[in-house]
Order: structure tokens, then C-alpha cells, then sequence
């Protein structure tokens, strides 16, 4: 930080045509040496790679090794094995689960930023809602799942996207309330000092503070929905999906399939993950997090 | 020509009952058209309160105050001021530009573009236009928050303490710069400090204020000669203002 204002310095002084100025020479603005950034992202990848594979090559020599069953755990090569021989299937059920997590949670996050943006608008709405809202997010909303497949027709996706869709729905609601309340009094005083109208402070000022806390849910959402898909279809309905897949093969003694299936589950989850965090990147390059890289 | 500001024994009480605190008592001045007021005193004087009082960002609880000749509600509605705080407030995801176009997209003013690339001009931003604030050195930031609160050409300029956390050079610089954005614009100013020589070099008068409540103790006029610069800091008619208004100071101390 230090170092960042000496350079900060050194730009307004070169600006300026005054003769104490000439002492400082030339440097480039912060931020704007980019080239070397990606990188210094690769770079710092490195660690992440060698600890994947390490970890890998030790499970993998551990079964051997130890002779490990496959009941209580398969060696890696066997599981990726059973997922080359089965992926027509295993992709397939991972698809459908796929489609129940992704619909639950766009459904649950449009209802959550809804709720939030009338709760910042309407004191009222925000009084009366948030503390049951708060409670909620407490209580452990998987636990509906049956009787969701009681409400809805069970053999459709219906009761899993809304069970993702409560589930995703509060953590979204209460943070994108956070981000939209959390705003600088200094900047409401100059918004009031333009006269604003609070439409033209919702827009300017507050949705914009809103977007790191609302990615910051999102993040949480994108794994829960897949967790909460999963689980829902444990709770049975139709057959061609992740949930009974793992199930039906682990009740099976099938294991490695079982395995396999996980797999395609970690999959989805850092898929919808990584989704939401390229969403992010496009969506606010100016933000603090991302500074880093550009900056050094 | 009707005065900028005017005040009859305003007041500003906060709170209620025993949590009472008044912050202002029996405020009266006058302000001119292209006069460069500052406000000065120490902390807890009720400076910033009544700054935010001209701004209609706070309600008087007594006595009355025009703006422009109306109330300070309308004078804000019509737009009749910009505010520069001691942060920059610049919003982060807006770039130097965009920020200074702000203001002008609220008030749906047209030809934008135009307007903020002159107020860059203004306070020479800018080949800076298109960074982000953070980009920016502090001195660099009040600049655009200057540029931002100009762009819509209002008749009055309210700085609170905008170079309070600048370091000593730069905060001379930036004196500069407010003088000569001063000379170039008809603008007025109203300009709260805790420093005295900033208070003496920038402003035509100096109202030294008192806490406890907060109330005009003297008003100082400077009488220095413009345009200012480094030798005005040195003339011995400086040295002289900057004595009464520390005087004055004293002066509030000794009699509590």
C-alpha cells in the first residue's frame, strides 16, 4: 500500500510542470502494466497443480500398496476407468442434475435479489421480512426435500429446482440486502446533493456496492445447488439423474460406479462455480480483489 | 445582487430531551457573490455542520437561512451548489470520466462528454480520464472530485476539510489549484479547515468559529492581494492574518 501511494505520488508530481518536480523520473501509471499479470497468475497456479497430482499419486499407491477394497475406497484409476466405460449414463444423469441445479438456481437467485432490492426500497417490507429471513437461513432447508417430492408432481424436476431454489434463495436475499444497505454516508450526502431521486440512488450508488456481496452469495449458492439437487433426488423420483445413480450403484456394491458418479458431481459443482466466477470478473473488473494482478 | 448565503440566528439542535446537544447557536453572516469563505475552528466547532446546513443535507432547528435567496430545499433542488468531502468519494467503478459525469447523468444534462473533458481541463486530469480512482493518488482524486462538483456549473462550491488527508506538499499544490479554478470560475466558495494558514491564503474572509455550541466568534477579513502564490505565503501581510486568526483562537480558549 505504501509503495502503491510513493508511485501515486511520483504520477501527480510528473503532471505537474514545476521545477521541484523534475527530480522525480518518468514511471508508468499503476495499473496499467497488465502483460505480465496472466503470468503471475499461472505462476501462482503452480503449487495447486503439484499438490493435485502429489495427492493423487499417494491415494493411488496407498490402494495398492495397502490393498484397500473397493467397498471402502478405489483407487483413482479404477473410478476414472469406470467413468470412461459408463460416461453415456453417467453424463446423462449428471446432465438432468445438472439442469435441476441450474434452474433452481437462477429461479432462487432472480427471487432473492427481488426480495432484497424492494426490502432496501420499502423500510416496511425490509422490518418485517428480515428477521424471518435471518431464521431461516438457519434452519436446514435440505430437510423439505421430501416433502417437496410430495407437493409436486415427484417423477419431474419440478420438486428439486424448488427445493435448490429455497435453498439458494436466503444466502442470496440476505447478502445482496447487506451490500445494498452497506453504503458509504458520504456518497448518499453527494447523491442528495444532486437531488436525487432514490430510484437514481438505487441504480447509481446502491446496485453497484450490492455486486461484490451478491458474487460472494453466488459463489455459496453455486455449490449448494448442486448439493441440495443431489440430495433432493436421494429422496427418489426420477431414475436418470446423479442422486439415484450414486445411490442405486452404491446399493448395488458397485462402488467405482458410485465413484464415478461423484465425480461427475464435483464437476458440476466447480462448473457452476467457476460459471459464477467468470460472471464475475465480467461484470465488475474494477473491483479490489481483482487489482492485485494489474497492479504489480 | 442577492447574497449567496444568508443567515439570521440559525441554530442546530441534534437529538432530544437529555441526549440534547446544540451543535450551532446564533449563526449570522453574509456571503457575496464570488467571495471565497472559509470556515475554520477546532474540531467539535459545528464547521461541517454548518456547511451541511447551506447544503440542505441538514435541517436548521432555528432561525433562517437562504441560499441563493430561497431555501436551502429549493437551492439544493435547483442545483444550485457542489460539494467536495474530505474523502473523494469517488465510486470505484466508474472511471475518472464517468465519475465526473455523473452528476450530469442525474441531472440529465446533455452534451456530457464535452463538459466533463473541460472540467478535466480544469483541473488538468485529462489524460487521466479513462483510469479508475484507485489508479490515482489522493492529491489526484479531490482534483476529480473537484472537477465532479463543478461540472454542472453551480454558484456555490461547499468544501468540507477537502485536503485533510493530504499530505503537506501536495495540500499546497491543491491550495493552487482551488485558487485558480477559483479565479477561472465565477464560483463562490465555502471552505471549512482546521488549518489556519490554509484558512488565510485561500479565502478573502475567515470566519472563526468557537465550540460548545458551536458560534461565530470573528470574522477575519485577509485583504491579500491576488492571484496568490508562493510569495504570498512569505509576505508579512500573511504572516499578519495568519497571527489575528490564531489570536482569535486563542482568544475563545482563554475566555472558557
Amino acid at each position: 500500500m505504501t509503495r502503491d501511494d510513493a508511485e501515486r505520488d511520483r504520477e501527480i508530481l510528473e503532471t505537474r510542470e514545476t521545477a521541484v518536480i523534475t527530480a522525480f523520473e518518468g514511471d508508468v501509471p499503476v495499473g496499467t502494466r497488465t502483460p505480465s499479470a496472466l503470468r503471475h497468475r499461472i505462476r501462482n497456479l503452480i503449487p495447486a497443480g503439484i499438490a493435485f497430482v502429489l495427492v493423487i499419486v499417494v491415494w493411488e499407491t496407498a490402494i495398492r500398496v495397502l490393498d484397500v477394497k473397493a467397498f471402502i475406497l478405489p483407487a483413482p484409476s479404477v473410478i476414472v476407468d469406470r467413468f470412461i466405460a459408463t460416461w453415456e449414463v453417467v453424463w446423462g444423469a449428471g446432465w438432468n442434475t445438472f439442469k435441476e441445479a441450474i434452474g433452481g438456481l437462477v429461479m432462487g437467485t432472480l427471487l432473492g435479489v427481488l426480495v432484497a432490492l424492494s426490502s432496501v426500497r420499502w423500510v416496511p417490507v425490509r422490518e418485517g421480512l428480515m428477521p424471518f429471513a435471518i431464521a431461516a437461513n438457519s434452519v436446514p432447508i435440505i430437510a423439505l426435500a421430501p416433502i417437496a417430492n410430495g407437493m409436486f408432481s415427484i417423477t419431474s424436476s419440478v420438486p428439486k429446482i424448488v427445493v435448490v431454489a429455497v435453498v439458494v434463495f436466503f444466502p442470496v436475499m440476505i447478502n445482496t440486502t447487506r451490500g445494498l444497505l452497506e453504503v458509504d454516508a458520504d456518497e448518499l450526502e453527494l447523491m442528495r446533493s444532486y437531488a436525487a431521486t432514490p430510484r437514481e440512488v438505487m441504480r447509481r450508488v446502491r446496485v453497484p456496492h450490492s455486486l461484490p456481496y451478491f458474487f460472494s452469495a453466488m459463489k455459496v449458492a453455486a455449490a449448494l445447488a448442486v448439493i441440495s439437487a443431489i440430495v433432493a433426488e436421494y429422496f427418489g423420483g426420477s431414475q436418470d439423474v446423479l442422486g439415484q445413480y450414486i445411490l442405486n450403484k452404491a446399493s448395488l456394491f458397485v462402488y467405482p460406479d458410485a465413484w464415478a458418479g461423484i465425480l461427475v458431481a464435483s464437476f458440476l459443482g466447480v462448473g457452476l462455480y467457476s460459471l459464477v466466477l467468470v460472471t464475475e470478473r465480467l461484470v465488475m473488473p474494477w473491483h479490489v480483489s481483482f487489482r492485485g494482478a494489474d497492479a504489480t | 445582487m442577492s447574497l449567496v448565503v444568508d443567515a439570521s440566528n440559525v441554530g442546530k439542535v441534534f437529538g432530544s430531551g437529555d441526549a440534547q446537544v446544540e451543535a450551532l447557536q446564533d449563526i449570522s453572516m453574509e456571503i457575496r457573490p464570488g467571495e471565497f469563505v472559509s470556515v475554520i475552528g477546532p474540531s467539535g466547532c459545528g464547521k461541517s455542520t454548518l456547511l451541511r446546513l447551506i447544503g440542505d443535507l441538514l435541517t436548521p432547528t432555528s432561525g433562517t437561512l437562504l441560499i441563493n435567496g430561497k431555501t436551502p430545499l429549493q437551492a439544493r433542488v435547483d442545483r444550485d451548489y457542489g460539494i467536495v468531502f474530505q474523502k473523494s468519494t469517488l465510486l470505484d467503478w466508474r472511471t475518472v470520466r464517468k465519475n465526473v459525469e455523473l452528476p450530469l447523468e442525474i441531472m440529465d444534462i446533455e452534451e456530457r462528454e464535452t463538459s466533463a473533458a473541460e472540467m478535466l481541463d480544469l483541473v488538468q486530469l485529462n489524460e487521466f480520464g479513462e483510469h479508475y480512482p484507485w489508479q490515482l493518488s489522493g492529491g489526484m482524486q479531490q482534483r476529480v472530485a473537484i472537477a465532479r462538483a463543478l461540472a454542472f456549473n453551480p454558484s456555490l462550491l461547499l468544501m468540507d476539510e477537502p485536503f485533510g488527508a493530504l499530505d503537506e506538499m501536495t495540500r499546497e499544490l491543491m491550495q493552487q489549484e482551488v485558487l485558480r479554478i477559483w479565479d477561472e470560475t465565477d464560483t463562490t466558495v465555502v471552505f471549512v479547515t482546521h488549518s489556519i494558514p490554509e484558512a488565510v491564503f485561500l479565502s478573502t474572509r475567515v470566519i472563526v468559529m468557537s465550540p460548545r455550541p458551536g458560534r461565530i466568534s470573528e470574522i477575519v477579513e485577509t485583504g491579500l492581494p491576488h492571484p496568490r502564490d508562493e510569495d504570498t505565503r512569505e509576505s508579512q501581510q500573511y504572516y499578519d492574518k495568519v497571527t489575528d486568526v490564531r489570536e482569535a483562537l486563542r482568544h475563545e480558549e482563554a475566555k472558557r
